[in-house]
């Protein structure tokens, strides 16, 4: 008997730990495949990409909103802090930002930034210019910046299309 | 040897119920969250830093780069009225009146988790064009058929090709008394029109 429970043990401890494991490494697992995708597998980042307009088509982020007009950018603060910038709206608009874990570390929209947002994001150590009107401080290196702008329509989406191409996100 | 050969069995039996487990957590994310309210399931802490290792992985496997709670609540459904789950080729009517939020959409998603692959175009309502399309009667209320065919619906959300499908609702910009009390939200009422007997 004593030789089983020996087994079960180590079964179930193994168990457990590669149970957990695998749980606690999904969020940064899945923001990186979702990096990749966002920066053509690494070739875009520090810049706004522009997707268009969602159909049954769109893979690259689960659960998209055929609603909305998505602009993203993937980015990397290794060589220094970066700038973000999303025109004015006049309806629903919102930029996020998210660290390399998936922590939504950062939210603004159309409401709390009536003329448009301007922040920088700095890493670990790193400074954002003074002056700056929001600094979002990631705890991770990597990260990724989506805009959201409300485009029900066709029509609604193509003035989106005009505001979120002046859309900004470049190393400062 | 033996021995060796045992221990090492007994530890590959161990990650693969460990793998085993933890993936089967993870694809029950269509209903992510704790609370059901008339069918709609919303969690207190979707998208927090807070939020449970658990409540994490599903976000991040169902609901990666979603937002806060202050920016959007997102409600969840996969069962009809009578708690079974929402069929592809089954008709029903959705209906509702003014939301909590800024602005609002339903929006289906196959089980995949992405928009089902029809043709159709047709994935989703929201308060704007509800509010053109739909033709609110003076309480403004509205209704919209989830189906797999029009038919002489104003305003549709296509289910073809859907399977076992969800309806996620979000609220954008959601009044506070909505966040901190769901029970506080006239949630759009789901109503089964008709349903083959047998599943396609």
């Amino acid at each position: 008997m004593k030789p089983l429970i020996k087994s079960l043990v180590i079964v179930v401890v193994t168990a457990v730990v590669v149970h957990l494991a695998v749980i606690l490494s999904a969020p940064n697992l899945l923001m990186a495949v979702a990096f990749k995708r966002l920066s053509a597998e690494g070739k875009m980042v520090n810049q706004m990409i522009y997707p268009p307009r969602t159909t049954e088509a769109s893979r690259a982020i689960v659960r998209p909103s055929p609603d909305l007009a998505y602009s993203s950018c993937a980015y990397d603060l290794s060589k220094g802090p970066v700038r973000v910038k999303a025109a004015r709206a006049s309806d629903y608009m919102s930029v996020s930002v998210y660290a390399a874990n998936s922590d939504n570390i950062f939210a603004i929209n159309d409401r709390q930034a009536p003329e448009g947002v301007d922040l920088v994001i700095v890493g670990k150590g790193q400074v954002a210019p003074a002056g700056t009107a929001i600094v979002v401080q990631s705890p991770t290196q990597r990260g990724i910046v989506l805009e959201r702008r409300l485009a029900p329509s066709a029509e609604a989406f193509a003035s989106a299309e005009l505001a979120r191409k002046e859309g900004v996100c470049m190393p400062l | 040897m033996r021995a060796a050969l045992k221990l090492g069995g007994l530890i590959l039996i161990g990650a693969g119920l460990g793998l085993v487990s933890a993936l089967a957590m993870l694809n029950q994310g269509m209903n992510i969250g704790k609370e059901t309210v008339q069918g709609w399931v919303g969690s207190h802490v979707s998208g927090d830093k807070s939020a449970d290792p658990y409540t994490r992985a599903l976000v991040a496997r169902a609901g990666l780069l979603a937002l806060t709670q202050a920016e959007t609540l997102y409600f969840n459904r996969t069962t009809d009225e009578a708690g079974k789950p929402l069929r592809a080729d089954c008709t029903y009517q959705l209906e509702g009146g003014a939301q909590p939020a800024r602005w609002w959409s339903v929006t289906i998603y196959a089980a995949d988790n992405y928009l089902p692959v029809n043709g159709d175009d047709a994935q989703s309502a929201d308060a704007t064009r509800v509010a053109a399309l739909a033709k609110p009667d003076d309480k403004g209320r509205w209704t919209v058929q989830v189906s797999p065919q029009k038919g002489e619906a104003t305003h549709w959300i296509s289910s073809k090709n859907a399977g076992n499908f969800a309806l996620t609702l979000r609220l954008y910009n959601p009044q506070d008394g909505a966040r901190e009390d769901f029970n506080s939200i006239a949630f759009p009422t789901l109503k089964t029109v008709s349903c083959p007997s047998v599943p396609a």
